[in-house]
């Protein structure tokens, strides 16, 4: 918007991108990959599901995502009783014109922090997962566009807690990455026992990104090659999620076109204008984790297997 | 779109089962034969619709009647030819239950076998692309019964890739398989026509060889070959004489004589076709037996233990001249001066008024000789019929015939005289081949002459068909009376083109046999004495076969490898590949889920004195595997095959 006068440049993109990473680091200490995990989710057009325990920094993140991005953002907390017309808006009825007017809701908005995504019920869920996958509402027979670009950054609980419904496998199909933040090392605990109060840093931080960059750099991330060596990968590791007995489903094709989205995102915030398996690698527990499913109730995680599948699949030469 | 019903395989197996049965076509009963063809065209023709099977009690019926059949015109089941005969009806019945992939492959085994017994049976140059065929056809049954969802042209390239791997295996058991001496692999076989000369003549019995174009056997000299008409090639030795027919008593025995012989010996090699005779042929006079189962009777004959029913090669020697100063025993005189009597009268004072004119009994050979060429006597391969004083007819009524007609009445001419006669069989001449350099003798160069014995020469070889037809000493029967034979070899006899072609293909067919067909125990074993075993033996080629063996599997094994470890990529991946055995050898193994930055991380690591050699080349491979090909992308994987090839990790950073 404001930018959109200034020439494109990619260098000074990539040097703004490298800030942003360097911002984030100094908000949540000692976790330079699900830093990265998550700008690549967003670089690659993907919305981003964040799993942990109460109180690792999940909505500190995502706050200092959309504050970092320089992005529009709203915050739902979902509750077991939130309705879906509390996140899509509602019509009232406007006296003064005889007419419904559609009030927008939370939706409307670049990124929306979708918080404890679980504790909502399906139908909320489903509402909102609608309107990630198709980035538009249907309301009273009107179809609005949301605005662009549109992240949902949900958080969620591990589902064995209490009052919570877990999302289906359709829906978190829809999550490009999941990530898990996990407890801080020691020293970094320490910095972040002394430090100051999150909140504090966070209103400080200033928008290094705009929405119009953010677009221009989910473009060219699209536009980074892919060559058929990356591509042979790629389907040697979905065949094989798909012969595995151990394993309840296969990889979908959505799930391989996001792997090579976030594979791309990789290697752009790596500044590298070639995908390499390294990045697929590096992408690979985050993306299909949470889309993989053993057999046995107490098979391994997502990320454990995700990680034999690297190992057992070699890259082609 | 292909009905359900169609079976592509029962397809392959009715053509490798059709192209079994065309192996034998010319040695079956056309019945069984045509029965056979029938059969598979039924089933081909049903291929489409589910088949009608008779019920079982019919086919058991059909199964007894065509052994009664088999055993009613062979007599027996056992033998090449009427169980070959058995094996393929009981296979085209088969036809008629023919419901799944057993069935399917008891039939493919069925042509297999058929294709062995045509083996066994004959094995000329001109087949063998044709075993190598139905060979083919019946792998590519096997395959197609083994994977039906094969198309035809995958099925056959399959079966010709198959073959092609086990040929280095096939030619090792060729070679190195102990090829046990001795009549082993021998099958009886009944029923195959008796060729070229047999232990009788009448006057008829040589004009129907003398039409025959096939070799006999073929010889090789090992210096010059004798002169054209010293040719003279001793068969069986007749003895006995009726008047008509001159037959071989095989009981008789005498003390053989004592052989004086003359001039330098004649070597050379004799490859023999099969005749299921007795009769080893060799120059006349042959000096010694040419192998330990061969006897050298009293009358000079080879005479086998085996009849010849392979073709059998072997090394002789022979004197053109010989002389004998003894005595001839009572009792062979006895024998060789008998006549029957009453029989050929005229001819008999004839002999004896002769007889009385000359001097001598050299002086009476020669008068009669006379009277044969001043007779007015006519050289025909259709002389008028004689009748049973058939030397008094020949002499002076009909004065036609050929050499066994003068033969034998010459023979007869020196017993009514009282000279010992006999009369032999064998061949005259042969044809030159110039590009083998050998002589082929064929079945139409049987001949027939006499021997007398002259006191103080002994034996004493005189052919009276010389002075009738003196010509025949120099020239084969095909040039002399071409009438006599088929169209199609005096086309190829007339064309000189022709002529070589043939010569050339016979030459082939002598080396073939020479090489291939011949390739016995004994070259074996010269073969392992020329690798450098000394006095090899049987067991030394069962080492040699082993050790071929291995070789065969260790090659095919190393392939397959090769194959599983790397599926084949183009030259950047080879050249990386390249790379990354170096690598290894030099204590920096990829791991195979290791991209080229990881591994690049990983040699920094634990070889980090490597690095400098080879940061650039994985840089250069991640450029060229995953960026955007430039415009000169072949170019640059070029200089990196050849960088990776110039890379010396152990020169270069010694462990």
């Amino acid at each position: 918007m404001n930018d959109a006068a200034s020439p494109p440049d990619p260098a000074a993109d990539a040097a703004s991108l490298g800030r942003a990473v360097e911002v984030l680091e100094t908000v949540i200490l000692g976790k330079p990959v699900q830093i990265r995990l998550c700008l690549a989710c967003l670089l690659a057009r993907g919305h981003l599901l964040i799993e942990d325990v109460p109180g690792v920094g999940k909505t500190t993140l995502a706050h200092a995502l959309a504050q970092v991005l320089g992005l529009a953002w709203q915050r739902v907390q979902f509750t077991s009783d939130l309705l879906p017309a509390d996140i899509i808006g509602v019509s009232v009825f406007d006296r003064a014109r005889q007419r419904f007017d559609f009030r927008q809701g939370p939706v409307f908005t670049q990124l929306l922090l979708a918080d404890e995504v679980n504790r909502a019920s399906p139908r909320t869920q489903s509402a909102l997962l609608e309107a990630m996958e198709e980035r538009q509402i249907s309301a009273d027979g009107t179809t609005y566009a949301l605005p662009e670009p549109f992240f949902v950054v949900a958080t969620q609980n591990p589902h064995e807690q209490l009052g919570t419904f877990a999302l289906p496998e359709s829906q978190l199909d829809r999550f490009l990455m999941r990530i898990h933040l996990g407890y801080p090392d020691a020293a970094h605990e320490r910095a972040l026992l002394r430090g100051g109060e999150r909140r504090e840093i966070l209103a400080g931080i200033a928008p290094l990104l705009s929405p119009a960059t953010m677009l221009r750099m989910q473009r060219s991330v699209r536009g980074l090659y892919v060559a058929d060596a990356l591509l042979d990968y790629v389907q040697a590791l979905i065949a094989r999620t798909r012969s595995q007995p151990e394993l309840k489903l296969g990889l979908s094709p959505r799930a391989g076109q996001g792997l090579i989205r976030a594979a791309q995102a990789w290697a752009y915030l790596d500044r590298r204008s070639a995908v390499l398996p390294e990045d697929v690698q590096a992408v690979l527990p985050a993306v299909i984790a949470h889309r993989l499913e053993g057999r046995e109730a107490s098979a391994r995680s997502g990320e454990e297997l995700a990680r034999e599948l690297i190992e057992a699949c070699a890259v082609p030469a | 779109m292909i009905p359900r019903d169609f079976n592509r395989a029962l397809l392959w197996v009715c053509a490798a089962f059709a192209g079994g049965v065309l192996l034998h076509i010319d040695r079956m009963p056309a019945w069984a034969a045509g029965t056979a063809l029938l059969l598979i065209g039924w089933r081909v023709w049903m291929l489409r619709a589910r088949p009608w099977t008779p019920p079982v009690w019919v086919r058991a019926l059909l199964a007894l009647l065509v052994t009664a059949i088999v055993l009613a015109r062979f007599h027996t089941l056992n033998g090449l030819s009427a169980g070959t005969t058995l094996l393929m009806l009981m296979a085209a019945l088969k036809l008629l239950e023919t419901r799944g992939p057993r069935d399917e492959v008891v039939l493919i085994a069925a042509a297999l076998f058929l294709l062995l017994a045509a083996c066994l049976d004959r094995q000329d140059l001109a087949r063998t692309p044709l075993y190598a065929l139905q060979t083919w056809l019946c792998c590519a049954a096997l395959a197609g019964v083994a994977a039906p969802t094969l198309s035809a042209r995958e099925s056959g390239r399959l079966a010709l890739r198959t073959l092609l791997v086990a040929a280095p295996l096939a030619v090792a058991l060729f070679v190195f398989f102990p090829r046990l001496p001795g009549s082993f692999w021998a099958i009886p076989r009944e029923g195959q026509a008796l060729t070229g000369l047999s232990d009788s003549m009448t006057p008829g019995g040589i004009s129907r060889l003398i039409a025959d174009y096939e070799p006999a056997f073929r010889v090789k000299f090992a210096g010059e070959p004798p002169p054209v008409a010293q040719r003279y090639w001793r068969g069986p030795v007749l003895h006995d004489f009726d008047g008509r027919t001159w037959t071989r008593r095989s009981w008789a025995q005498h003390p053989r004589p004592a052989l004086q012989f003359l001039g330098t010996p004649v070597a050379y090699r004799v490859t023999l076709e099969p005749t299921q005779q007795r009769w080893w042929f060799a120059l006349d006079l042959p000096a010694r037996a040419p192998s330990p189962q061969v006897t050298l009777t009293y009358d000079q004959q080879l005479l086998s233990a085996e009849p010849v029913s392979d073709a059998v090669s072997y090394e002789a020697l022979s004197y053109l001249h010989a002389r004998e100063t003894g005595e001839l025993s009572a009792s062979a005189r006895r024998e060789d001066t008998l006549l029957p009597s009453g029989a050929n009268p005229r001819s008999r004072a004839l002999a004896q008024s002769l007889r009385a004119q000359a001097g001598s009994d050299a002086a009476f050979v020669q008068a009669a000789l006379n009277y044969l060429a001043g007779g007015g006597f006519v050289y025909s391969l259709e002389p008028q019929p004689v009748g049973a004083d058939m030397v008094d007819d020949l002499l002076f009524q009909t004065r036609e015939g050929f050499c066994g007609h003068y033969a034998s009445a010459f023979a007869d001419l020196m017993r009514a005289a009282g000279i010992p006669a006999r009369v032999v069989t064998g061949y005259l001449g042969g044809e030159w081949n110039p590009i083998g350099r050998y002589l082929v003798v064929r079945q139409s160069d049987a001949h027939a002459w006499t021997e007398v014995w002259l006191q103080g020469e002994g034996w004493t070889r005189v052919d009276p068909t010389a002075v009738v037809a003196p010509e025949r000493l120099r020239r084969g029967m095909i040039d002399l009376m071409p009438q006599s034979f088929g169209a199609s070899e005096r086309l190829l006899h007339a064309s000189p083109w022709m002529q070589q072609l043939l010569q050339r293909w016979d030459a082939a067919n002598g080396w073939w046999t020479e090489k291939f067909v011949k390739f016995s125990f004994s070259t074996q074993l010269d073969l392992l004495a020329r690798l450098g075993i000394r006095s090899p033996e049987a067991r030394d080629l069962g080492w040699a076969f082993m050790a071929a063996l291995l070789l065969w599997l260790a090659a095919l094994g190393w392939h397959m490898g090769r194959n599983a470890r790397a599926p084949r990529g183009d030259a950047l991946a080879r050249a990386y590949l390249r790379l990354c055995r170096k690598l290894s050898r030099a204590g920096a193994a990829r791991a195979p889920h290791q991209g080229p930055r990881a591994f690049a991380a990983q040699i920094a690591a634990v070889r980090p004195q490597l690095v400098p050699h080879v940061q650039g080349l994985l840089e250069r491979y991640t450029q060229l595997r995953y960026a955007p090909p430039g415009p000169d992308h072949a170019a640059a994987v070029l200089e990196f095959r050849r960088a990776v090839a110039r890379l010396s990790l152990r020169r270069a950073a010694p462990a």
